[in-house]
């Protein structure tokens, strides 16, 4: 058997079970029980598809998760004091009096999912030599999901918290990881004499202030866009690139945050800096231990920044009610009526050394290349009663150097500029609450990355691509994803999506002829989830 | 004369303490606040009662949580609160027809909603479906809540046969035939 199809056809295996769980399996953290137990009230008060915040709930996660007025008389359990508040007055002489939840404030969630895929999905299979036993994906599949652990609230003095962590994903308890871990300090505005929510800061880990959160995504699958990376043209057809940038938006942040305004009405903004990691690799040496032995987060001495800038217009006829966090309706106080225009802007500066030689073509060194990157986005948000349409655009740039070598050279001796590596895309989505407990759902993801193409044709299986696409058949990737949620209670959700994925196509490796048609692996997915 | 007017006033006295009873006795079974009222007596109408009653919401929560009220009776509903409510109920005693939604106030201000038709008006919120009250509305001036061991009394009920009825959150109602004569005892045993 020919070596060299054998490990195509098993990276391509590979490529096709992490499309399918990383389009299956949602990203984790949800609603939060422990907020619902400290109130007395239900998850609705602040979700009308949980995690999908309502205007209330938006407003509550502004304050630094507290009632947006009058906290302390909505507690159930009084807080656990750290000192009196009188303390205050001798500070700083005494240590500054905060408070702890009376009730510990732990919520959990599990989610569990059942998946069909259509009849295609063995396809790749027809690359093997024959005779070759491939791999096998099942018609359909019952698959555990996260198990996940969340705790959030507020130390009184403006100081809040969250961190959740999925215990256990697919059933191995190996593969959790921290969500978001972070100190957020509310309203450091009133400090400044400045208007009263206009200047926050949090530091720690976050997912950073996407125009919507895929953390916290209330749907089955992630929006393609913000997982997205980008790797260019590396199995040497043209343009050939340097760009190996594995950061997609998704990617949790450590770092700090400022931010400031509302999300239920008017402006609001964040700018970040935070570490930059482009590898994925963590360094941990041993000679300058980072701090308790943790591996170093950057693989750069670059911070990236971001910034997003939001307005939200509440469109109600009536003044009063278009200020207050939630509109007045004749039968109830309901979401507003609004128009929200977005936008953001990521910049990064990716780092790859590389052996290399110095301009005398013989002594060693090591070479640097420094791709500056940016991802720019924007982003709309319509709201009507129970119907909610929005979407993101994103352009990708990575600056490009290709390395060179001068002639008669042992190595490479430089970079020059080459085509830059881009991609773009978004989304377009719209939710209508049919009834309080079913939402009908209608999404349209589309990735525009021609390298992602390019780079399964003849196929280098000694550098595979880390795209989780396999062989797209085209530059432009659409998926639309029809789904309906119904709350069985206001904790127990059942979802149903079905993915009209990407279309496909299975190349000969040797020849990188196409063995197929374009097709796809539409697939259904069904999951159960509860928090408690 | 002045001792006529004397006598007069003195049978007249008699006569009220001798034909106006009261009512006392248990609500068991149950635990907590039920309301005990007497059921109407055909041919006989009461005046609206002029007095306002009022139903606080604070602290996501009706205050309190059970209202008994006579007929006619106009409450009040406080928002408290510094978040938006709602009050609405879905029907009085089943009847959907007389189902009626209040809307959305902000704080510190009241609704007001005269009580025509008796029967159990369960109060709602749509924005906290936790939330949860009750107005009792009594077709007689007859009426009390328990205190939370369950014992109740009724004052100046006029001596007669009523028909009398018990209440408890989740519980069947219970009617008892009741003769009122003076002090009269009615127990009454709930059961889910
Ligand atoms: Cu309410």
């Amino acid at each position: 058997m020919n070596g060299k199809s054998f490990s195509f056809v098993f990276a391509a295996v590979l490529a096709i079970l992490c499309a399918l769980v990383v389009l299956s399996l949602p990203p984790s953290a949800d609603a939060i029980p422990a907020f619902s137990r400290r109130y007395g009230t239900s998850c609705t008060t602040c979700h009308s598809d949980f995690p999908k915040l309502n205007d209330f709930g938006k407003a509550f996660k502004d304050a630094g998760f507290k009632f947006p007025k009058d906290d302390e008389s909505f507690l159930k359990t009084p807080p656990v004091l750290l000192g009196a508040p009188a303390q205050a007055e001798l500070w700083p002489h005494t240590v500054y009096p905060g408070s702890i939840p009376g009730l510990l404030p732990i919520g959990l969630r599990y989610n569990t999912y059942f998946q069909q895929v259509s009849a295609n999905r063995n396809n790749f299979n027809l690359a093997l030599p024959a005779g070759t036993v491939g791999n096998f994906i099942p018609k359909s599949d019952f698959e555990p999901g996260y198990f996940s652990i969340f705790t959030a609230g507020n130390f009184g003095t403006g100081i809040s918290w969250w961190v959740d962590d999925d215990i256990s994903v697919a059933g191995a308890n190996v593969n959790g990881a921290l969500g978001d871990g972070y100190l957020k300090f509310n309203d450091l505005s009133r400090f400044l004499k400045l208007p009263k929510d206009s200047l926050n800061l949090r530091a720690g880990q976050f997912e950073l202030d996407l125009p919507f959160s895929q953390a916290r995504t209330w749907n089955l699958s992630g929006w393609d866009i913000f997982s997205q990376a980008n790797i260019g043209v590396q199995n040497g057809l043209a343009p050939a690139q340097n760009v190996n940038n594995g950061l997609a938006l998704e990617d949790a942040a450590n770092g700090v945050e400022f931010s400031g305004g509302h999300a239920y009405q008017g402006y609001h903004y964040s700018v970040a800096v935070f570490d930059q990691n482009t590898t994925g690799v963590f360094s941990n040496p041993p000679n300058v231990a980072p701090q308790n032995a943790i591996a170093y987060s950057s693989d750069s001495n670059f911070k990236d920044l971001y910034g997003r800038f939001v307005y939200r217009f509440n469109l109600e006829k009536d003044p009063a009610s278009r200020n207050e966090v939630q509109a007045a309706g004749t039968t109830g106080p309901r979401d507003h009526t609004y128009l929200a225009l977005g936008t953001f802007y990521f910049y990064g500066r990716t780092v790859q050394p590389f052996s290399g030689v110095l301009s005398d073509g013989v002594t060693p060194t090591v070479l640097t290349a420094r791709e500056p990157f940016y991802r720019i986005g924007g982003d709309v948000n319509f709201n009507y009663r129970t119907f909610n349409v929005f979407g993101v655009y994103v352009a990708a740039h990575d600056h490009n150097l290709l390395p060179v070598t001068a002639s008669g050279a042992a190595g490479i001796t430089g970079f020059t500029p080459s085509a830059a590596a881009t991609f773009s895309g978004g989304f377009a989505e719209a939710d209508y609450l049919a009834l309080p407990w079913a939402m009908t759902i209608m999404r349209w993801d589309q990735v525009k990355s021609t390298a992602d193409r390019v780079n399964f044709i003849e196929y280098d299986p000694s550098a595979p691509p880390p795209s989780s696409f396999f062989s797209p058949y085209s530059a432009t990737r659409n998926r639309f994803t029809p789904g309906e949620q119904f709350l069985i209670h206001a904790n127990i959700k059942a979802s149903i999506e079905y993915q009209i994925r990407p279309q496909q196509i299975v190349y000969n490796p040797a020849t990188g002829l196409p063995l197929t048609g374009p097709f796809r692996t539409n697939a259904l997915i069904v999951g159960l989830e509860f928090v408690y | 004369m002045k001792k006529i007017a004397l006598v007069t006033i003195f049978m007249t006295a008699l006569a009220t303490v001798a034909f106006a009873g009261t009512i006392h006795g248990k609500v068991s079974g149950v635990s907590g606040e039920s309301v005990v009222y007497v059921e109407g007596v055909a041919g006989k109408t009461f005046p609206a009662p002029t007095q306002h009653i009022t139903v606080d919401q604070k602290g996501l929560m009706f205050v309190p949580h059970i209202t008994a009220v006579a007929q006619g009776t106009t409450v009040e509903f406080l928002n408290s609160d510094s978040v938006a409510h709602n009050v609405f109920w879905p029907s009085i005693s089943g009847n959907k027809k007389l189902g009626h939604n209040l809307g959305t106030w902000p704080q510190g201000q009241r609704k007001s909603f005269k009580f025509d038709d008796p029967g159990i008006v369960p109060l709602l919120c749509n924005v906290h479906p936790e939330m949860s009250g009750y107005v009792i509305v009594s077709p007689t001036p007859y009426f009390a809540v328990t205190d939370k061991s369950g014992d109740f009394k009724i004052d100046n009920v006029p001596d007669g046969a009523y028909t009398v009825t018990a209440w408890h959150e989740g519980a069947k109602n219970k009617s008892n035939p009741v003769k009122v004569a003076g002090d009269t005892t009615a127990d009454f045993t709930l059961s889910k």
